[in-house]
């Protein structure tokens, strides 16, 4: 099943700004190994699933998997054959805002390569470009 | 005690977003030098020497700048909006006898008996720890055995062993490594995730029902 909230303050949100650059979630908090956007998008419930399950099968219980991004946006869509107007739709999925540069998966407990393959089949599932990001040097 | 690694630096004259922009262009790398009621400086530095330095884990300089040369601290490194590539550097003046707080990189050595279980994995929330201590005192990073740690055990910042005249400023209580047993999960299973099948409550809407019914 899909993540989505619990409970929400509004049923519908507005489409908001996408083209910021991620100021948080930017870098590897949790695990060993991350999975990062380039890219802008909105990550549905359903991709954000699809990536879990692709990591799951290829490790076979091995490590854990982080998930840092959740689909707390709701989006609506208009039923088809719906003419304008009318008030806005009813929430058709949910979505998680990623900007350029937010960290979208993490993964502890395997090695470095057997970490880059199961990110690199997450990627996949992904609708942006990503790349493979390890923990970063602090000062 | 760490060793002082001289690094040689420039003064710049303009400051900015697009001289910044410009001396990265050129293999530079821009930074900042304050501290002990000095004035700020301005400074850039090659950027291939510095980022080996601090690739290396490396903290204490020797800033050799116009002439003269002085002890300082690096306190600051600012990444891209990616993490790919560090764009400025922030450095404080310090004395080898000054006590400095700084954040010591931790890296675990020894393997944990309790990994050998089966399912175990082991998670790090922290990969450094925040210490006070003198400059003439610090490491570039501290050793942590782990070999002792069994399953369900976690090691606290508290149970570090610390070098003399180190004082642990990190929360004693927060979880350093701990050992853990994954839940058996079939492939494909899908997890419990937060949230429920149908609609979501919505906060506001219950509001305004309590007020109509007030009416």
């Amino acid at each position: 099943m899909a993540m989505m909230p619990k409970r929400v303050k509004f049923r519908k949100e507005m489409r908001r700004a996408r083209d910021r650059k991620a100021t948080k979630g930017n870098f590897v908090a949790y695990g060993d190994y991350g999975l990062q956007a380039l890219e802008g998008c909105w990550l549905t419930a359903r991709q954000i699933e699809a990536g879990r399950i692709a990591a799951q099968h290829f490790l076979k219980r091995q490590g854990k998997v982080f998930i840092r991004v959740f689909p707390d946006k709701p989006i609506s869509k208009k039923p088809l054959e719906t003419r304008m107007g009318k008030g806005k739709a009813d929430t058709d999925y949910w979505a998680a805002r990623v900007k350029p540069g937010t960290v979208l998966y993490e993964i502890a407990g395997v090695p470095e390569d057997v970490s880059k393959r199961t990110l690199k089949r997450i990627a996949m599932k992904m609708p942006v470009r990503c790349r493979f990001i390890h923990r970063r040097v602090s000062a | 005690m760490s060793q002082t690694h001289e690094l040689s630096a420039e003064k710049r004259e303009s400051v900015g977003t697009r001289e910044s922009q410009r001396l990265r262009k050129e293999g530079k790398l821009p930074a900042v030098l304050y501290g002990h009621k000095l004035g700020t400086e301005h400074i850039m530095l090659d950027a291939k020497e510095a980022l080996t330095h601090f690739e290396a884990g490396e903290k204490v300089f020797e800033l050799k700048l116009g002439g003269k040369s002085e002890t300082a601290l690096l306190k600051d490194l600012a990444y891209d909006y990616l993490g790919r590539r560090i764009i400025h550097a922030d450095f404080e003046r310090v004395d080898l006898d000054e006590k400095v707080t700084v954040h010591i990189p931790i890296h675990f050595r020894g393997d944990a008996k309790g990994l050998k279980a089966a399912g175990a994995l082991m998670i790090h929330p922290a990969s450094d720890i925040q210490v006070e201590c003198r400059v003439r005192d610090m490491q570039d990073s501290l050793d942590v055995d782990l070999s002792h740690l069994d399953v369900n055990e976690s090691m606290h910042a508290s149970e570090i062993t610390l070098p003399s005249g180190w004082t642990l400023m990190s929360d004693a209580d927060a979880v350093i490594a701990a050992i853990q047993v994954k839940k058996e999960e079939a492939e494909g299973e899908e997890v419990e995730v937060e949230g429920g099948a149908g609609e979501p409550e919505v906060i506001a809407e219950k509001k305004d029902d309590e007020d109509e019914s007030k009416e």
